[in-house]
């Protein structure tokens, strides 16, 4: 009975040791899934001194040992896998053999058996894809005990003479099984928990920055103004539970929240040295208040006593900075810390997002007035020729012609705004359309048959009119007899149609060269509604052109 | 009196052109036609002194038109157009001068004044006209427009002038004169041009005559008058 108390004094040295150990930074590593072969040494160097202490420790008991010396060969089994085991136990059974004793042999056999048991076990276990319960308490005690039931079974069988290995074994037996079984037990739960208390905190920091990231996404997109900042500030604020957080451009503070700001005002020039010295270098700055002093310059009284400055970045260029502060009285955490690098790079991310887009937009802009530009002249001569010919016989008619030139000349001009309704679209086309049929009298039929519920349907400017352009003056026009363009919207599969055809078929190869401004037209449709809208053509070698618009339905939001 | 025609594919270009050389005397406009292939038509048969000639017109435009012509049948010409990126081209092809649309009284007087000097001179127009890509046939109901190249041979008779191709016959306005002197066919006969690249053999007969068999089977007549340059094209 005094055995097992002895036994656990031992177990209890262990237990210090690997509660000390999973404190320490060397522990970290050991919290992933995988090992890494300086890990794996860690823990043969761990569990090895464990055997070799659990022999040392023992109790002499009848010429032998009663000892705790199996426990570090199966616990670097069941973790570290057979390798680490095997590795383990000869080392803790090789130590154990040097010492002599009439089971030196038997005890240095089965302590290297414990380790491949453990490894065995481990081994199993991760086949089985149920690695995770390598660390279940009830394991280690049932795999320890089994390998210490196997330790005694090979004394019986190997150390002679018989009868002083079995009076050995009457004597150490039940001590030794349950004592190392229990104490394999409590050494993986200290293991197991410490693991878990990573893992949970590793889930509230990531937990954390994604609901910061979730909330702030897309504001910055919507511009880099102090209206967004503010934005910004507050959700920061509430998230990491930080003294104060503010955004700043180049020059001034854009946003500001939290403890001080009865002075730090949005608007006010930036002063404090630390944030000078992130725009300037563009790098963190930081002062925790304890080794870097931190006053604010602002006012004597702030009770801000540290701070995180962060610069805020477009392709390396500082364009302005994220700020949090502590009050004097709080520590800066380390996890503040890098939350507010990480934002600082995500905002960093939608800042060149949202550059990127304007670039882009305004590419299409100015491709969208080169086209406009391209298409005028030819139209405006021949126009104007038309309709001096037509003053001479009927002066009512010419009035007519000029009106609907000068409407379509004003909507050219006006239509720079994004989105325009069918109707407005349809307007500017008709103008357009009056005037060809002028020119070209009975050469040019146009048939439209609009749903009039579609009138109000959003869409890009400019979308309609080339296109009827294109059937004009690359088809229709370039037919002796003359032909008919059919325009047509309607509802389809839930979405708006838009076809303008005509019988033609004269210019499949243009389009295929050069799209005839469709690309354009396509681009802009699917910038603005998504890739399953757009323009589709399709073209029949001198019998008909095909333009198929798709628009959304519902597209209000886009106005 | 300058017997003037005026192509356009615009009515009212048209009407407009005709109203403003009114206003002057000395022409006379002996008709206004919308497309090339009604022009050639006039052009071969009334022999216009002047063209007014737009360039962008269905199937065949301005500058094709001239290519359609036998340079001796060339009148003068005056491109007129709505926007100036053709202007030179058009002094490529040497036109007398060229006006834009809307066209100005004033400016049409001074091109006027250069139509008279040129009549009194009676220079003959000179163009470099450029090799014809394409030959427009008149089928049925829609034109066709033939590659010099995958003609055969052509052949002429008192119902007009016939292509002969791989895909069949088909009618031109084009002279056999105006063919051979834009395309690469060649004459074997008074009444037949052939494409060089289809001879498959050249049968000598008796008398100085020869017999032309084709690619694809057909058999040409060769006269004696134009054995001699036929040789010279094969450089025999």
């Amino acid at each position: 009975m005094i055995l097992i108390f002895t036994l656990l004094e031992q177990m209890s040295i262990f237990l210090v040791i690997t509660y000390l150990f999973t404190k320490s930074p060397a522990f970290r590593p050991l919290t992933s899934d995988q090992l890494g072969f300086r890990h794996k040494l860690l823990l043969y160097l761990l569990f090895s001194s464990f055997a070799i202490l659990g022999t040392y420790l023992g109790q002499p008991v009848q010429d032998a040992i009663a000892n705790t010396r199996s426990i570090g060969p199966v616990l670097a089994g069941l973790i570290g896998g057979p390798l680490l085991g095997v590795a383990t136990g000869l080392t803790g059974g090789l130590h154990r053999y040097l010492l002599g004793g009439f089971t030196a042999t038997a005890c240095g056999i089965s302590t290297t058996l414990g380790g491949l048991i453990g490894g065995l076990v481990h081994l199993y276990l991760v086949r089985r894809g149920r690695g995770s319960q390598i660390y279940l308490p009830f394991l280690a005690f049932a795999t320890t005990l089994c390998v210490e039931a196997a330790q005694m079974a090979t004394i019986l069988l190997l150390a002679r003479p018989f009868e002083l290995s079995l009076a050995l074994v009457k004597t150490i037996a039940v001590p030794m099984l349950l004592a190392n079984s229990a104490g394999a037990a409590l050494l993986i739960s200290i293991i197991r928990d410490q693991r878990s208390a990573y893992d949970r905190f590793g889930a509230h920091f990531s937990a954390r920055a994604l609901k910061v990231a979730d909330r702030t996404l897309g504001i910055l997109s919507k511009g880099f103004n102090p209206e967004n900042a503010q934005k910004l500030v507050k959700i920061i604020r509430e998230e990491t539970g930080v003294g104060a957080v503010s955004i700043t451009d180049r020059e001034k503070i854009l946003a500001f929240a939290g403890i001080g700001d009865d002075h730090h005002h949005p608007g006010l020039p930036i002063i404090t040295e630390y944030t000078l010295r992130a725009i300037k270098t563009n790098q963190v700055a930081y002062a925790d208040g304890v080794n870097t002093p931190f006053a604010c310059p602002r006012s004597p009284d702030c009770p801000l006593g540290s701070t995180l400055v962060i610069p805020l970045r477009i392709e390396q260029e500082v364009v302005g900075t994220i700020i949090l502060f502590e009050p004097k009285n709080m520590m800066f955490s380390h996890l503040n810390r890098s939350l507010g690098e990480g934002l600082a790079n995500l905002f960093s991310d939608q800042l060149l997002r949202s550059r990127y887009a304007e670039q882009k937009n305004l590419l299409v802009q100015s491709e969208l007035k080169l086209i406009q530009a391209q298409v005028n002249p030819h139209f405006l001569f021949n126009a104007l020729n038309t309709i001096i010919a037509v003053v001479r016989v009927d002066a009512d008619r010419a009035r007519d012609l000029l009106m609907h030139l000068s409407n379509f000349f004003r909507k050219n001009l006006k239509r720079s705004g994004d989105v325009v309704t069918l109707e407005e679209e349809l307007d500017h086309v008709q103008s357009y359309l009056k005037i060809e049929k002028a020119r070209f009298g009975e050469r040019l039929k146009v048939v439209t048959e609009i749903d009039p519920a579609l009138l109000k349907l959003k869409l890009p400017t400019f979308t309609l009119q080339p296109i009827i352009e294109n059937a004009i003056k690359h088809g229709i026009s370039q037919l002796l007899e003359g032909g008919q363009v059919t325009i047509s919207a309607q509802k389809f599969d839930g979405r708006a149609e838009i076809l303008v055809e005509d019988n033609a078929g004269t210019y499949c190869d243009k389009l295929s060269d050069t799209g005839l401004g469709m690309t354009l037209v396509d681009k802009r449709i699917k910038n603005q509604f998504g890739p399953e809208c757009g323009v589709e053509v399709s073209c029949e070698p001198e019998q008909k052109t095909r333009v198929l618009l798709r628009i959304p339905l519902a597209n209000e939001d886009f106005a | 009196m300058i017997r003037t025609l005026i192509v356009d594919d615009e009515r009212h270009a048209r009407e407009e052109l005709q109203a403003l050389l009114e206003e002057i005397t000395d022409f006379e406009i002996i008709g206004s036609c919308g497309n090339a292939l009604e022009a050639v038509r006039i052009i071969n048969r009334d022999k216009p002194d002047l063209l007014f000639l737009d360039i962008n017109m269905p199937v065949l435009n301005g500058f094709e038109l001239l290519s359609m012509l036998e340079q001796e049948q060339l009148p003068q010409v005056v491109f007129v157009t709505a926007y100036d990126e053709y202007a030179l081209k058009a002094f490529e092809q040497q036109a007398l001068d060229y006006l834009l649309k809307p066209v100005d009284a004033q400016r049409l007087r001074k091109t006027v004044e250069k139509v008279r000097q040129f009549s009194h001179e009676d220079l003959p127009a000179q163009y470099r006209t450029a090799e014809l890509k394409r030959i427009p046939c008149i089928g049925a109901n829609r034109i066709k427009l033939v590659d010099p190249q995958s003609v055969e041979f052509v052949r002429s008779d008192l119902s007009g002038v016939h292509l002969v191709t791989t895909d069949g016959e088909f009618f031109t306005e084009l002279t056999l004169k105006t063919l051979e002197e834009r395309t690469p066919l060649v004459h074997c006969h008074k009444q037949y041009l052939v494409n060089p690249a289809a001879i498959d053999e050249i049968m000598l007969l008796e008398g100085g005559l020869a017999e032309i068999h084709t690619r694809s089977g057909h058999q040409l007549p060769v006269s004696r008058r134009y054995m001699k340059q036929l040789k010279e094209t094969f450089e025999l």
